[in-house]
């Protein structure tokens, strides 16, 4: 059957031109082809002044005349070259289509040549089923009421009950609640990303006021260190990154901490989430955008690819992955490709800029004062390198005098010792990269070498003249404009190779003859050395009175002028097909999605995204916070809420959830409050057999997991025990090494050269969006607390805060790393490492608390 | 290092034993152990080949003038290429002949430019592929197309995803090694593990430092002694031990355990593989005193040990990028072509090279036609060539002294059984024992692999 249909569908394909469809037997059969065979050279680029993108174009030819005569493909040079029946011409290079695809092509001549009016024909309507649209992740958040629960006393709150209930489903129970060290031990680490003090534990633990844990929650999301923790898993999605990917050299931004800052004070000031999307898509355009623009970074600071824009948008605000859309419409989830060119077409829509935090007259101050000095510096290379090209040239009319002295032929007084040098340096091997000095290396009395060195100097006279000669004809070329940047397509002269490099080495940057600046000033004399020290001194002046770079923000914002984005027919930029209007994406609009219509529409967007009724931006984010909280989201896939994501755990808690968020006006202190109160946030992580047995991966959360501490827990936890912690907030990236007692957050993140130091505990690349830490437990992050540098500083700087006997020494260290007294076996051992490591005392000790920093109890939030 | 006694005295019975099972097991291969990501696993499939090295030629090194000779191209020099030139980076003119002669080596009588006569000493042993073909004549997307399967970056490197694949042989080394002097284009990108978990990313090492001890970072503590190191190991193993009695069994505090045992022993053995001065004399006056000669010794060193994969860069930036002067290949081969040769002789010798796979290869080819573009100074050069390039392939399961594919007459373009990155990274998959389509990772809901969703192992090199 299947096979029958494709015959009878093949039958009617071949047939189309000459039963009356020319149109669609170009669109099936020719058009395809000459995409992919002839565009790339045929098109803009007109090769052999031809292009193919018309039936003018084929009409009007190339230099060999009309590339088509419709009627008569026989007589049409195409099918020649493509027959490679033309003496000359053969096409395309590199080897012949298939017969069956010329054929097309003649049939396609013969009938005439149609070719459709209309860039590029209409794709068929892509049209989203009901059943599609009923996907989980697709319908509206429902309003759900927390179920019924058997045992009444555990719950705390009504998030308790959707946890309960399907715990109880499974006649399982969650584990006993933790104690309250280990409970507030979570809390900071969770929040803040540091330990409490052990002052601290003790208050909480003698608080015996049934809100006293609600005040620890509460008084660590008014602490400036929460919005440093929880702002940075906000970055790890935004690819935060303080440099560019420069594939060759560092390229650090000057100003990427401002949006790192404004993420951290965002999650410090609660500001709405719904606000915080729109700021980061549109900023400029909202009212009261001062306080906005600076969320502009997600997309100014990004990679400088309009298709990571697109992914970080979609996986990052909403759970959807638009960017398997480029080549095909999604494979999996109901997004047209047309879906993904009008999401690209808006940021296609963008330019980088600046939005300057200095007033205008600052700004033009620091513009015009770096012009001046460009300037000037300008006119002092131009004026070395004048003096630098006419002393090579008195300097070769005296080459043989000098090749002769080096031989020891023929002594001359005045000739310069340095550039004496410099010959004997250069003759002294006959390997060169040109033939020139054969004749040279060849002679064996000093008369043949004086034909040779004579010569050889006439030689270097002409090529100099040469190198002029070229350079000028090039200049022309260039319209008189040296610093065209499409040089790499530039029609240009060249000298001849060898002739070149006797060039370069002699007059050339690195060549015997060339003085630069800074070697030149000993020819200089008279008015040519004061006019030199003069540009020197007015450069210093001018440098010195520039006043520092004015501080901006990194942003986008709209072009002047729009262009309408087209889709790129399998992902070919080179092949474009139907417009693709800039809309929301259809899944998530009701009918046909309305194009946005004001610039490049990004308000539209970021408005589409906040919309209370889109299913996704809430349910997406309340996951992320339930994921960092708990270590697994109730979605595990936070990035992918389509058909190969993950399916929620608990759909009717997330629902809860999110209508809960979007209710309490898109708080999230509020939702960490909700969750951290909850009997499912505090029960202990304890493993229980029954439990394990019907659900090893904890997916009913009827325990807390363990969980490695991340790279910047880790390295802010050191740092917060040893007493050096700088809680310094905000500013420009440290880096590590030089500043080494500010949070992690504050460290330098790269694209191009990844932190090795990070890496190794699964600090995210930042290259693209990331939706979870990986918790990795090798040896080499072990090597490292073991024996770098820093770490052992740390350890000394421990124990140094550690007074009196070994015995009392040991208690504080608990105390302080731990909050908690050490077992009497624990001090023990204690006790037995110092009296046996047979060291110095203090070097027994900062090993001593290099074993406990770097054991699982301070390594691990329980 | 640790006796029997010191591993039941540091983790007692009971939930231990794995741990001790594994690290009774001396250096190399112990029981996998599901929470060892680094432990062997076995492939899909038997396989001959059981590690990689692979030397990268950055830059981009020119086949017409390596090991893809072209006698019409000497016949056609300054002539415009028939039927134009192909679409490349920069601008191009006529045809430009080799300035190098080719001779013909071995039983296999396989033609090798004269610049590359020592590898062509040993080309029976090598598969030439002179049909290879990538995407984009730039470097950035082509480093990552060769190393990731991707054009763009966020893709596991080939090395990430064979040591996800395979584990190591070897706890105490690194599975994965990558070794340049600086960095090449797009550096660290290139080795990443993106989204597969961080222990399989590259380790990376600048090979232009010489003191075996720098070269491993951490490797070293710098005031103890191993003895005190292992006191200070035996407190942590006790202390460990009282914490999981309290917390109960839990498999990622029992593998952080394991892991700080293993780094005490990578101590012992890291330093000691990277240093080259302990190999004969005679040995290391084949291979050279420049950076990728000491480099190719420890790839073998390495291998030797029983690491997954090692990468070899030529050198800082892309070393092979002649836009300017072909010529510049000459020198470059006096740097690579005395250790690819010496490498490949002394894995046979080892009896390694059944075993490794050996690929050398650049990340495109060059052009056959003169570059002619505004950014080149002298034009004799060659631009970048996305179309058609060489790739050399020897050892592990691979066909010997046989030469795959074409490219045309002039040889800019594949045109006999062309071989894209995909195909190579199949039939590297497939000669390590996997089926690429099914070495698989779930990221964000999609399950990913070093192919994407193309490549076709090519049946016709396997040995």
């Amino acid at each position: 059957m299947k096979l029958l249909s494709l015959i009878a569908a093949f039958a009617s394909l071949a047939g189309a031109a000459e039963q009356g469809n020319p149109a669609e037997y170009f669109e099936l059969n020719v058009r395809p082809l000459l995409a992919s065979k002839c565009y790339s050279c045929h098109t803009d680029s007109k090769s052999g002044g031809l292009q193919l993108d018309s039936r003018e174009h084929l009409m009007a030819g190339g230099k060999s005349g009309p590339a088509i005569v419709p009627g008569n493909p026989d007589g049409s040079l195409l099918i020649q070259a493509l027959r490679q029946t033309h003496p000359r011409l053969k096409m395309p290079p590199g080897g012949k289509l298939k017969d069956e695809q010329i054929d097309a092509v003649a049939t396609w001549i013969k009938a005439g040549a149609v070719w459709p009016a209309g860039a590029a024909p209409a794709p068929p309507k892509y049209v989203i089923s009901q059943e599609q649209r009923a996907f989980w992740s697709f319908k509206p958040v429902a309003q759900v009421t927390p179920p019924k629960v058997k045992d009444t006393k555990w719950a705390h709150n009504d998030l308790d009950r959707f946890i309960l209930a399907k715990l109880e489903e499974k006649n399982l129970a969650p584990v006993r609640p933790a104690d309250r060290r280990t409970l507030i031990r979570r809390a900071y680490l969770d929040l803040t990303g540091l330990p409490p003090t052990a002052e601290q534990v003790e208050a909480f633990t003698r608080d015996k006021s049934p809100d006293a844990f609600a005040k620890v929650v509460d008084s660590l999301l008014a602490s400036p260190r929460y919005g440093e923790r929880w702002g940075r898993y906000w970055l790890d999605i935004a690819r935060y990154s303080d440099d560019k990917l420069n594939s060759t050299e560092d390229e650090p931004y000057a100003n990427s901490f401002r949006y790192r800052d404004w993420v951290i004070d965002a999650f410090n000031s609660d500001m709405p989430y719904n606000t915080f999307v729109r700021a980061q898509i549109a900023g400029d355009q909202l009212p009261d955008k001062d306080k906005y623009i600076a969320g502009l970074g997600f997309y100014a600071l990004s990679p400088e690819m309009q298709d990571d824009r697109v992914d970080a948008t979609t996986r990052g605000f909403l759970g959807l992955t638009v960017a398997c859309a480029q080549c095909h419409d999604h494979k999996f989830d109901p997004i047209p490709q047309a879906d993904y060119y009008s999401l690209l077409g808006i940021f296609a829509n963008t330019n980088l800029g600046q939005s300057p935090l200095a007033p205008k007259e600052q700004v033009d101050a620091y513009q015009a004062a770096k012009q001046k000095a460009d300037d000037k510096k300008k006119d002092l290379d131009a004026f070395v390198k004048s003096q630098a090209d006419s002393l090579a040239e008195i300097l070769a009319t005296r080459t043989s005098a000098y090749m002769l002295d080096v031989a020891g032929d023929a002594t001359d007084k005045a000739l310069d010792d340095d550039v004496r040098g410099k010959w004997k340096k250069y003759l002294s091997s006959p390997d060169k990269d040109h033939p020139f000095l054969k004749a040279w290396f060849a002679a064996k009395t000093p008369e043949e070498r004086r034909t040779a060195a004579t010569e050889f100097q006439a030689l270097l006279i002409k090529v100099s003249a040469e190198k002029k000669l070229v350079d000028d004809k090039n200049h022309i070329t260039l319209g008189l404009n040296p610093n065209r940047n499409d040089l790499s397509q530039a029609n240009l002269v060249s000298m001849d190779r060898d002739r070149f490099f006797l060039w370069d080495n002699v007059f050339g940057e690195r060549g015997l003859l060339h003085f630069g600046d800074g070697k030149i000033d000993r020819f200089l004399a008279g008015p040519w050395k004061e006019h030199q020290l003069q540009l020197h001194e007015e450069l210093a002046t001018l440098k010195k009175a520039m006043p520092p770079e004015y501080p901006y923000l990194q942003i986008i914002e709209d072009k002047k002028k729009l262009d309408v984005q087209k889709i790129w027919l399998r992902g070919d930029r080179n092949n474009p097909g139907a417009p693709a209007p800039p809309h929301f994406v259809s899944v998530l609009t009701t009918g046909d999605p309305k194009r946005f219509s004001q610039g490049s529409g990004r308000l539209e967007l970021a408005d589409a995204i906040a919309d209370p009724a889109n299913p996704l931006t809430a349910r997406v984010f309340v996951n992320r916070v339930w994921q960092h909280h708990f270590g697994q989201g109730l979605v595990r896939t936070p990035s992918n809420f389509g058909a190969q994501g993950d399916r929620p755990s608990h759909p009717e808690l997330l629902d809860y959830l999110a209508a809960t968020f979007v209710k309490d006006g898109w708080s999230i202190k509020k939702l960490h409050r909700a969750i951290m109160l909850s009997a499912t946030y505090q029960a202990s992580a304890e493993p229980n057999e029954k439990n394990l047995a019907a659900d090893p991966d904890n997916r009913l959360v009827w325990r807390f997991n363990r969980q490695r501490l991340d790279a910047e827990t880790l390295r802010d936890d050191l740092l917060q025990v040893s007493g050096k912690l700088d809680l310094r907030p905000g500013g420009l990236a440290v880096h590590l090494g030089k500043d080494d007692f500010r949070r992690t957050v504050y460290s330098f993140v790269s694209r191009r050269k990844l932190e090795s130091d990070f890496a190794l505990f699964d600090f995210p690349n930042p290259n693209n969006t990331s939706e979870q830490r990986n918790a990795t437990n090798v040896p080499p992050q072990r090597l490292y607390f073991m024996n770098n540098d820093w770490v052992i500083a740390q350890a000394k700087a421990v124990a140094a805060r550690l007074r009196g006997d070994d015995a009392k020494r040991i208690d504080d260290a608990y105390q302080l790393l731990f909050q908690r007294a050490p077992s009497p076996q624990e001090k023990k051992l204690g006790l037995a490492f110092l009296a046996g490591q047979g060291t110095h005392a203090e070097q027994a000790w900062a090993e001593y608390t290099q074993v406990l920093l770097t054991s699982n109890e301070f390594q691990f939030l329980d | 290092m640790m006796t029997r006694r010191d591993c039941l005295k540091t983790f007692g019975t009971g939930f231990g034993m794995t741990a001790f099972a594994q690290l009774a097991g001396a250096a190399s291969v112990g029981p996998s152990i599901e929470s060892n990501p680094l432990a062997p696993k076995a492939p899909h499939f038997p396989a001959k080949a059981k590690r990689v090295i692979f030397l990268f030629l950055n830059g981009g090194p020119s086949q017409v003038d390596t090991f893809d000779p072209k006698p019409m191209l000497d016949k056609y020099d300054g002539k415009p290429m028939p039927a134009g030139n192909l679409k490349t980076e920069r601008k191009t003119g006529n045809l430009l002949k080799s300035p190098f002669g080719f001779k013909k080596y071995g039983q296999s009588g396989i033609e090798v430019s004269d610049i590359f006569s020592k590898i062509g000493s040993r080309i029976d042993d090598c598969c030439v592929i002179r049909s290879m073909y990538t995407d984009r004549p730039n470097h950035e997307p082509s480093l990552l197309l060769m190393n990731t399967g991707d054009k763009q970056v966020g893709r596991p490197s080939m090395g990430s995803w064979l040591t996800y694949g395979l584990g190591s042989e070897n706890q105490n080394l690194p599975g994965f090694v990558v070794l340049c002097p600086g960095f090449p284009v797009i550096g660290p990108q290139l080795w990443a593990s993106t989204f597969l978990p961080a222990v399989y990313q590259g380790t990376y090492i600048p090979n232009n430092e010489k003191t075996p001890d720098k070269l491993v970072q951490y490797i070293r503590n710098p005031e103890l002694s191993l003895t005190e190191q292992r006191r200070q190991l035996d407190l942590l193993g006790e202390l460990n031990k009282l914490h999981l009695q309290r917390a109960g069994q839990d498999r990622e505090l029992e593998a952080s355990i394991q892991a700080a045992e293993i780094a005490f022993r990578m101590q012992s053995e890291a330093p000691d593989v990277f240093d080259i001065s302990k190999e004969p004399e005679k040995v290391r006056a084949r291979y050279g005193d420049s950076d990728f000669g000491r480099g190719c010794l420890m790839s073998l060193r390495l291998i030797e040990k029983g690491v997954r994969m090692v990468q070899v860069y030529h050198g800082n930036s892309q070393p092979w990028d002649s836009h300017d002067d072909i010529m510049s290949h000459k020198r470059l081969a006096r740097d690579t072509d005395g250790p690819v040769a010496a490498l490949l002789e002394d894995l046979k010798l080892r009896g390694l090279l059944d075993e490794t796979l050996v690929i050398l290869s650049g990340e495109f080819g060059r052009t056959p036609v003169v570059e002619v573009s505004g950014l080149v100074k002298v034009q004799n050069g060659r631009d970048h060539n996305s179309h058609g390039f060489s790739t050399v392939l020897a050892g592990g399961g691979i066909k010997r002294g046989y030469v795959h594919g074409a490219t045309d007459d002039f040889g800019f373009k594949a045109v006999e059984k062309p071989v894209h990155i995909h195909d190579l990274h199949a039939t590297i998959l497939h000669l390590m024992g996997f089926d690429h389509t099914k070495l698989t990772y779930r990221y964000s809901g999609r399950d990913f692999r070093l192919t994407d969703v193309a490549g076709n192992v090519v049946q016709e090199i396997l040995g």
